[in-house]
């Protein structure tokens, strides 16, 4: 027994991590998929069975299968996807609306010495500030309306986006622009062909941070608005199903925001591969 | 034009490079009028109102088809020299000129091949940084990518052509950024330091294939170093500069001086040794290189 187990232990070099693994039916060398694929059904089953033995109210906590019977129920009747295309179409209206702002003020940031001023003061004063904190007084200048939303998201994306933005074009390699305007380029096709293929890395990152800001601030802001008794998107719904007392509705449409969150953060991570990553700007995770 | 050919069979080997850089064996002879004249050039920044020198006065002039060297300690401006007459730098004195036109602004007639590993475009192929830049000179786009693949395989990297440069050793990125400053078919290429960031070994190999592909295309280069050793196995004249503000010590003719073991090459050696001596700069640091 024991000189079999000498012989695997020799002819297998094994690092330290594998060989403590190996007693337990090596986790470690278990794809991380698998891993985690274990992880979590062990988790969502350790839900069902405290919310199955403990006796939990309804009322305040929901068991996996109630959630998962809610959340088809909500996408089959189409109220969770139409509360999902509301907040989406808000977000990307925002996100628009954001890029285009930073889009302008990195343009002159980059150009003359008082954009670059301007940009840093706006942004090292209202970056620090969470996006949410302005819902008030954008209700008061634009009432319980989509554009109240609007505006609250656009300036919660705008300011990552600039600021990255506007690094990245800052610390461009000068050996490759001087490359550049060796083979003759100049103004415009300099920055297209050049700049910005240069300071992509930068400006991926600003976005990700952005639509992260976007994200968490327009659920933020939808929460609200279902108190105040408006709105449609998924922060209503989680509002609207809690005040009728549907409790597996409000996870259902926490497990859509969550879901939704990593779909997104997925798309960043694929577009990275295909650009930064593999031309080596950026290194992969 | 024969003794060439016979100290260099590539060059006779292939005749089908020479008629794609457009360099005729007529124009590799260093003759006629000068292709690059640097006439009293002065360099230097204004910080205040006052003239910071860089350079002093600096006079030289390039011949079609010569491997002309910038040699001087480090920090005495050679590479603000070059940097010069790539057109990156307004001189505050003096003028330089290119077949007989003042400078203006960068352009693709004077190629540059940087010491910077990262000249490379990251975000394109070793075979689409040389197209590209084929690209926006003028050329077609089926052209540029046939001319491309000629240049890549000059210098040894077919097998590379569809790498990214992360991909890439140092050596093979400075054969690309080579490769695509020959493509351009430039009036001359202007080569700052290009080796300077290599091992000795890969150092030595790519200065024999300059050597090699510098006879086959007949191309003018500018080469700017600290390394005597270098310049000697490169160079056919050697502009030695001093210590910074800079002047023209000398300026040595080593056309003849090639294989390492004579005792002409160790004489001249001692010769620009002691020339830089004089300038402070570390003799053995300077000799082996």
């Amino acid at each position: 027994m024991q000189s079999s187990s000498e012989a695997a232990s020799s002819t297998t070099p094994e690092t330290p991590r594998a060989r403590k693994g190996a007693s337990w039916l090596r986790w470690s060398s278990l794809p991380t998929v698998i891993r985690r694929s274990i992880l979590l059904v062990a988790i969502v089953l350790l839900w069902q069975i405290y919310v199955s033995v403990s006796g939990v109210s309804p009322l305040l906590f929901s068991s996996p299968v109630d959630i998962a019977e809610a959340f088809l129920e909500g996408w089959i009747s189409g109220e969770l996807a139409g509360a999902t295309l509301v907040t989406l179409q808000i977000l990307g209206l925002g996100m628009l609306i954001g890029m285009l702002v930073a889009a302008v003020l990195t343009t002159f940031a980059t150009w003359t010495q008082i954009g670059d001023d301007v940009l840093v003061l706006l942004t090292s004063m209202l970056n620090p500030l969470p996006a949410i904190a302005i819902l008030p007084l954008a209700i008061l200048w634009f009432g319980l309306s989509p554009a109240a939303l609007v505006f609250v998201i656009a300036n919660a994306v705008t300011w990552p986006i600039a600021i990255n933005v506007s690094t990245g074009f800052r610390t461009v390699n000068p050996t490759i622009l001087m490359v550049g305007r060796n083979l003759g380029l100049r103004g415009f096709r300099l920055v297209k062909d050049v700049l910005m293929p240069a300071a992509l890395p930068h400006t991926i990152s600003g976005l990700k941070t952005g639509w992260a800001f976007g994200w968490r601030t327009i659920i933020a802001a939808e929460l609200v608005f279902g108190v105040a008794g408006g709105g449609g998107g998924l922060g209503y719904f989680i509002n609207d199903a809690r005040y009728f007392l549907r409790i597996p509705e409000v996870f259902a449409g926490l497990v859509t925001i969550a879901l939704i969150g990593i779909a997104l953060d997925a798309v960043f991570t694929w577009i990275e591969r295909r650009t930064v990553i593999r031309w080596g700007m950026k290194s992969g995770t | 034009m024969k003794e060439r050919e016979e100290r260099h069979p590539l060059q006779s080997s292939d005749g089908e490079l020479d008629r794609v850089t457009g360099l005729d064996s007529s124009k590799t002879e260093t003759s006629g009028a000068p292709l690059l004249i640097v006439d009293h050039v002065q360099l230097g920044y204004v910080v205040e109102g006052r003239t910071n020198v860089a350079v002093e006065e600096v006079s030289f002039e390039v011949r079609r088809g010569e491997k002309i060297i910038l040699l001087g300690p480090s920090g005495c401006g050679k590479s603000t020299l070059l940097k010069a007459i790539a057109g990156f730098i307004e001189p505050v004195g003096g003028r330089i000129s290119i077949e007989g036109h003042e400078l203006v602004r960068p352009g693709p007639d004077r190629a540059v091949v940087f010491q910077e590993f990262d000249q490379l475009f990251p975000w394109r192929t070793v075979s689409d940084n040389v197209a590209y830049a084929l690209r926006v000179t003028g050329k077609e786009k089926r052209e540029a990518e046939a001319a491309a693949g000629r240049f890549i395989e000059m210098t040894g990297l077919s097998h590379a052509a569809d790498r990214y440069p992360h991909q890439l050793s140092g050596g093979m990125k400075q054969r690309v950024a080579i490769a695509r400053a020959l493509a351009l078919e430039p009036l001359m290429l202007l080569m700052d330091e290009p080796f300077g960031s290599l091992d000795a070994q890969t150092r030595s190999r790519l200065q024999g294939e300059l050597n090699e592909i510098a006879t086959r295309t007949g191309v003018t280069i500018l080469f700017v170093t600290h390394s005597i050793q270098e310049a000697l196995l490169i160079g056919h004249r050697i502009v030695v500069l001093g210590q910074s503000p800079s002047k023209v010590e000398e300026i040595v003719d080593v056309r003849n001086v090639e294989d390492p073991d004579t005792e002409e090459f160790i004489e001249v050696r001692r010769h620009l040794r002691e020339l830089l001596a004089g300038e402070g700069e570390d003799v053995n640091h300077a000799v082996f290189e």
